[in-house]
């Protein structure tokens, strides 16, 4: 404090013998007014994208985890690729023809093999490529779908009734039940196990972007654009959905860790993907039958840990996103 | 200035009734209202909050409904269902200017695409760099540099944004404005500077203004002609001076002694009138609107117009 | 008038940090608020006025600092004070606060009754049926009628100007030394606006209050104050009693507030306006910060901030105007209006 006392009164000194130096008669006389100097003060460079990436920056677990979870997705297309991998189905006999059943980590197999000879390494990154497909998937479906039925159900009023009742209707299904039965019904595949989980998930993201359009759609600057006859499409894309953008994306990162545990969940009860497809599902279910005898106990581990990173992750990611994207915190 | 029967009105509203609501919680905003604006001035409707002055603005651009009654553009119905020429053509020739600068622009679009939303509505269609050039044509006519265009909403002051919503409803070349408390949520020292853009635009494009407020010194400046509404009626309209001079309706009055003089000793000494609408016995003589001298209208019942004449007799 | 003085503030700066700048809020404000007495003041959007008061009571943003400064308080420094616990013994019970929005500033989830009972018990130690009768008591004085009544009812059965009427009444019912109503009118009507001024100045002589006036409009400070102060820019340009402001203005921003009303405007003609806008307080400014934007700027204004000149005993103003050795110059002829142009709307 002392140290800006003295700074302040030594630029004052500065400018008492810059006036010293000028006649009395030139310093008390009127100056040019400029106007348009005038109109170009104030102004702001607040960009909104911009405060959202700083303050997201400043989360360093966010930004870690980002980037751990870019580089694994990254690794799980170029791990086949690289020299010296195994496929993930083969399996593997040794010397004498006998598979190399569940063999524990070592030089020649970095996670082991499973209870009929597979690589465990390749099969942990195939399936978390697998279950990181079904997520990404699921997650767009959802937004897409989601958000068109959303935005017409919050914007056309006369909608809104209909879609109200089919809601209520839908959403007191229980998902578990929805997803068994398609599953059941349909073959086992990844693309099965993706629109089963699609047909429950928009409803939530639905109700979601309806309840917000509801709040913005009778601001000011809609019912501007509705006064200068701007056709309702053209309403949504450019005034409704900009203002959505955060939203979506926290929306979407957190639904796709939600897709990959409803995935393992399926699994689980025996209606996932089969085992000739790796996926983390399968891996953990795999390994959890083995949970209890302490040498075979790895099988379980790599899966889970591959589960547990990508999981809270996302979750971390995605709420790191929607508090930088609260304009109240970019200071 | 303004010659009453000879020419035809610009806007008629006639009888205009609105209601909103179902059966049970009908709530009447607009009662049996009838007014005239005639081209090339400045019409004020001065009235509180939840008057119902606001929407009748909204029913004229036809964002809101009508339950009863007509308005009439250029002598043709324009409530009710239109066709979609008859449409377009009204979107070009009656725009609005909203009250709150920072809710009617949209936040996450250039200045550029603000000011032209309305072109691309439009039949004519223009190319690029048509367009670029008529939206740097209305930013330097409302006192803004034309290199604004390429900036956002939010890093303007809150009476350049206003500014910017006028150039946005100017771009379409209309012919009537309606501006919905255009300056109440600006500070008082640059409300002046939109005051007087809008009387400038007035002058130089013969544009016809219907002027909502809620504060009767500012609507004294820039209108020719004022009407008071009260709870969804009309309870006088006159000239501005007349209106004044010899202010009739109790509520007027009322009115009148709220305005915020900036004289301190005026001010100190200043009496309220409070506003009882008990104070009107309409159990036997309802009250009708009538014309009590040339172009001065109110809402009375007999023994009240009579009170009045005599009033104005003796002033 | 009474001239002791009940709350003192010495050369107070308020830095912001925003975005990783330093916004200079209040640049060395230096005032002395009198016992009993109406200060209003004076200011656009921007100009730090609702920042000094929110210092008065340690309401300031987590990003703002006083920087240098005090504030003096019954023989207290506030600047000094970093606990709630000695903010508690201020706020409320000395100084309270009325803010502008009146559909915000009440609890939508609890009846009026419950909110001023709330108030009362903390800090006048009443309890039950004795705080409910206070309560009842205040809420008559505020002019709502059927307070038994009403106390029962939410908020968002009463309209605006009684919801602010409730408000006063909360803020009266702390029996504060001190009131401050940071632009309490703002959002009502202008005959609800006329009301609660008359009701403010009514509970001012009653409760003994010392009341302070946040306002930007001239025709509200004209009706409530007995000085006024003009803030620009974080800075008091000028301050003296109310007539002495108005009727003999000296800082060339009040002549530009004053011209730019439309109560002096002339039909067909044009209102004054100020042209520009207030300037960047990121920035540190040199000279005078009203300089760009005043037609009577003299070329020292650009380079040294103004003293404050005396004009009389009670009022002063920050500007080279005064200096003796700057030219004449008059204040605009259409102030002289002020008088005139107002009669002719009674």
């Amino acid at each position: 404090m002392a140290l800006g006392r003295k700074k302040i009164s030594k630029v004052e000194e500065n400018i008492d013998n810059i006036i010293k130096n000028i006649p009395e008669e030139e310093l008390f006389g009127f100056a040019d007014f400029d106007e348009k100097a005038a109109e170009r003060a104030g102004y702001s460079n607040y960009s909104y994208w911009r405060s959202t990436f700083t303050v997201f920056l400043k989360n360093k677990t966010a930004v870690f985890l980002l980037i751990l979870i870019g580089v694994i997705l990254i690794f799980t297309f170029i791990q086949p690729l690289l020299p010296g991998q195994r496929s993930p189905t083969e399996i593997f006999n040794d010397a004498n023809g006998v598979q190399i059943r569940n063999m524990a980590p070592n030089s020649e197999f970095w996670f082991g093999t499973n209870s009929i000879g597979q690589d465990l390494w390749s099969r942990v990154w195939s399936g978390t490529r697998t279950s990181l497909f079904i997520g990404f998937s699921v997650a767009l479906s959802e937004a897409v779908i989601g958000i068109l039925m959303g935005v017409l159900w919050g914007y056309v009023r006369k909608l809104d009734r209909l879609f109200t009742e089919i809601y209520n209707i839908l959403d007191n299904i229980p998902q578990t039940v929805v997803l068994i039965l398609f599953s059941y019904i349909m073959r086992p595949s990844v693309s099965t196990l993706i629109i089963a989980m699609c047909l429950t998930g928009w409803l939530n993201m639905a109700r979601f972007i309806r309840n917000l359009v509801i709040i913005i759609r009778d601001r000011d600057y809609n019912l501007a654009s509705r006064c200068l006859g701007t056709p309702t499409m053209r309403i949504i894309f450019r005034n409704l959905l900009p203002y959505l953008v955060s939203v979506i994306m926290l929306r979407m990162s957190l639904s796709i860790p939600m897709a990959i545990g409803n995935e393992v969940f399926l699994t689980y009860i025996g209606l996932g993907l089969p085992p000739s497809i790796p996926s983390l599902g399968n891996l953990i279910n795999e390994g959890r039958i083995l949970m209890t005898s302490e040498a075979l106990r790895y099988q379980l581990f790599f899966p889970a840990i591959a589960l547990s990173i990508v999981t809270i992750s996302f979750y971390i990611i995605g709420n790191a996103f929607a508090d930088a994207s609260d304009p109240k915190n970019h200071v | 200035m303004i010659e009453t029967n000879e020419k035809q009105p610009l806007l008629q509203v006639k009888n205009l009734d609105i209601t909103f609501g179902t059966h049970k919680n009908k709530f009447h905003a607009v009662k049996n209202v009838s007014f005239d604006i005639y081209k090339g001035e400045t019409f004020g409707l001065v009235g509180e909050s939840g008057s119902g002055k606001t929407t009748i603005g909204r029913s004229i651009i036809r964002i809101n409904p009508t339950s009863g009654g007509e308005i009439l553009y250029k002598g043709e119905k324009i409530n009710g269902k239109i066709s979609k020429e008859r449409d377009r053509e009204l979107t070009r020739q009656i725009q609005m200017i909203f009250q709150d600068p920072m809710a009617s622009l949209n936040e996450r679009a250039k200045v550029d695409f603000i000011v032209s939303e309305g072109l691309y509505n439009l039949k004519e269609k223009f190319s690029s760099f048509q367009r670029k050039a008529k939206v740097g044509k209305a930013l330097s006519d409302v006192g803004l540099l034309p290199e604004f265009a390429s900036r956002f909403p939010h890093e303007f002051s809150g009476g350049q944004r206003q500014r910017i919503g006028i150039a946005r409803a100017l771009i379409m070349e209309p012919d009537f404005i309606i501006a919905d408390e255009p300056i109440s949520a600006l500070d008082v020292s640059i409300r002046a500077q939109v005051l007087n853009l809008l009387s400038e635009l007035q002058k130089k494009r013969g544009l016809t203004y219907l002027f909502i407020a809620h504060d009767l010194s500012v609507v004294r400046f820039i209108s020719d002609r004022i009407a008071v509404i009260h709870k969804g009626e009309l309870v006088e309209l006159a000239e501005t001076e007349k209106l004044f001079a010899h202010p009739l309706h109790p509520y007027t009055r009322a009115l009148l002694s709220a305005i915020p003089l900036p004289d301190p000793i005026a001010e100190k000494n200043k009496k309220l009138l409070v506003y009882d609408p008990n104070m009107h016995n309409y159990s036997v003589d309802k009250p009708v609107w009538c014309e009590i001298e040339s172009g001065h209208f109110i809402l009375a019942n007999n023994p009240e117009i009579e009170k009045y004449k005599k009033q104005l007799e003796n002033s | 008038m009474e001239q002791e003085v009940i709350l003192s503030v010495k050369n107070l700066h308020v830095k912001f940090d925003l975005r990783g700048k330093t916004l200079n809020a209040i640049r060395g404000i230096s005032l002395d608020l009198y016992k009993n007495e109406s200060l209003a003041i004076v200011g656009e959007s921007g100009s730090g006025k609702s920042v000094l008061v929110k210092t008065f009571m340690g309401l300031l943003d987590a990003n703002g600092k006083i920087t240098d400064g005090q504030i003096i308080y019954e023989g207290k420094d506030l600047t000094k004070f970093k606990t709630e616990k000695e903010w508690l013994t201020v706020r409320g019970k000395k100084i309270a606060m009325v803010l502008q929005d009146p559909m915000t500033s009440l609890n939508p989830l609890k009846t009026i009754g419950y909110q001023i009972c709330e108030a009362i018990e903390l800090h006048q130690g009443l309890k039950g049926a004795e705080a409910k009768a206070q309560a009842a008591k205040i809420l008559q004085d505020v002019g709502i009628t059927e307070p038994e009544m009403r106390m029962k009812q939410y908020p968002h059965e009463f309209s605006g100007g009684m919801r602010q009427r409730v408000v006063i009444a909360i803020a009266v019912a702390c029996k504060p030394k001190i009131l401050i109503c940071d632009e309490p009118t703002t959002a009502l009507d202008v005959t609800i606006q006329a009301q609660i001024l008359n009701l403010l100045k009514d509970l001012k002589v009653k409760y003994n209050l010392t009341t302070i006036y946040i306002t930007h409009d001239l025709g509200v400070v004209a009706n409530v104050a007995d000085r006024i102060a003009v803030l620009y820019a974080g800075d008091i340009v000028e301050i003296g009693t109310c007539e002495e402001v108005f009727y003999n203005p000296r800082h060339p921003y009040t002549w530009a507030l004053l011209s730019s009303l439309p109560q002096l405007g002339i039909k067909g003609e044009n209102l004054y306006s100020i042209k520009g806008t207030p300037p960047n307080l990121f920035t540190d400014i040199k000279g005078d910060a009203f300089a760009p934007r005043n037609p009577h700027a003299l070329k020292i204004d650009f380079v040294k901030r103004p003293p404050y000149f005396d004009v009389s005993p009670t009022h002063k103003a920050r500007t080279w105007l005064l200096d003796p050795r700057a030219p004449k110059v008059e204040p605009p002829k259409i102030l002289g209006k002020l008088r005139e142009g107002v009669k002719n709307i009674d």
